[in-house]
């Protein structure tokens, strides 16, 4: 019998015993070695910490401290009613241009301004409302009451009133989640009922 | 002579990139690249209406105009009051249609421009004024509009 390339069988016990001795005396060797410590691994911080840097102030320069600013969106399609450049009852509609036909169902909300320009009454529709938060809550009743329908809403203001309150009047309906504010001229509508003609409101006023 | 040992100091700089990391995040998070300021102008005090919600991001295509107290309309440092206010408007409207004449008929169809007119309107001018400003522009075929407030005052 053999073993591999033609070793006799004596041949490999024999090789197996010196490889038995030979482990037996390299065993108690291993265990008298004692590892040092383990070379420290640099990992090369610098260039990392100077590229952040380099970033640090790149972001520092170009930071610019938030603004307050917002926009309020309108969309204000060239709607006859909504177009108050012609006298009344004149205007003329593009034919290529969209016409809505239930401007009557919007609701109005009107704005009275005092002789400096501060908003001195505010109505919606018939009813005086004190100020703008009670604007905003009724204009949110209506808007949950119509539920998934748009609620349109027509702005009347004097033409003598401040932009200010005019945008914050604007700006409550698109907070109550009118999805559309349109702005017509002070004579637009019929006076309202209670609200006297003033002087120069008339229709046309441009 | 005794010989000196010298050994190699070196600061561990770990804390000082986490915090530099840290702080680099901090500035990206508040990096703002956008146009908000776009159109500002000086001679132009916005109104303050806090009510009004964060605006919504602004299309491709927008012209920025401010409206100074006496209802001028201030437009690449131009001051256009009247007809030559109107006259802006009508060539703004042309110089787009004539761009626009390239494109596919949009969504929306007929003369209405995809534009949005960005309008900073000072806080003292009129609403006759602002009125008036946005119906010449809606006789020229610009539908959306987009007026710029501020939530709060500013310092």
């Amino acid at each position: 019998m053999s073993f591999g390339m033609g070793m006799p069988a004596s041949t490999a016990a024999t090789l197996g015993t010196m490889a038995d001795s030979a482990a037996a005396a390299v065993a108690p060797r291993s265990r008298r070695y004692r590892p040092g410590p383990p070379d420290e691994v640099f990992f090369p911080v610098t260039p990392m910490l100077d590229m952040a840097f380099q970033l640090l102030a790149f972001f520092i320069l170009t930071f610019k401290a938030p603004t307050a600013e917002t926009h309020i969106d309108l969309y204000l399609p060239a709607t006859p009613a909504a177009l108050p450049s012609g006298p009344r009852g004149q205007a003329r509609p593009s034919p290529s241009r969209a016409i809505d036909a239930d401007l009557e169902n919007d609701l109005l909300i009107r704005a009275e301004a005092d002789d400096l320009g501060d908003l001195k009454a505010l109505r919606l529709g018939e009813a005086i409302v004190p100020d703008l938060p009670a604007l905003g809550s009724r204009l949110r009743r209506y808007t949950r009451l119509l539920g998934n329908r748009p609620l349109r809403v027509r702005l009347i203001a004097d033409d003598r009133l401040r932009y200010e309150p005019a945008a914050r009047i604007i700006a409550t309906c698109s907070a109550a989640g009118i999805t559309s504010v349109r702005l017509a001229q002070p004579g637009a509508i019929p006076a309202l009922r209670g609200l006297p003609p003033r002087p120069g409101a008339g229709g046309g006023a441009r | 002579m005794g010989t000196r040992s010298t050994s190699m100091i070196s600061p561990n700089l770990t804390p000082l990139l986490d915090v530099v990391l840290q702080l680099i995040t901090f500035f990206m998070m508040l990096v703002h690249f956008g146009s908000r300021l776009e159109g500002s102008n000086r001679a132009v005090r916005l109104p303050v209406a806090p009510a009004a919600l964060p605006g919504s991001d602004l299309t491709f295509d927008r012209l920025p105009v401010a409206l100074d107290q006496r209802g001028g309309l201030r437009y690449g440092g131009r001051v256009l009051l009247g007809a030559a206010a109107s006259a802006w408007w009508a060539e703004q409207a042309k110089i787009r249609r004539a761009g626009l004449e390239l494109l596919p008929p949009g969504p929306s169809g007929g003369d209405e421009l995809p534009t949005v007119v960005i309008l900073r309107a000072d806080r003292d001018a009129s609403y006759g004024t602002v009125r008036r400003t946005l119906a010449e522009a809606q006789e020229q075929g610009f539908a959306k509009f987009s007026l710029v407030v501020l939530r709060r005052e500013q310092p």
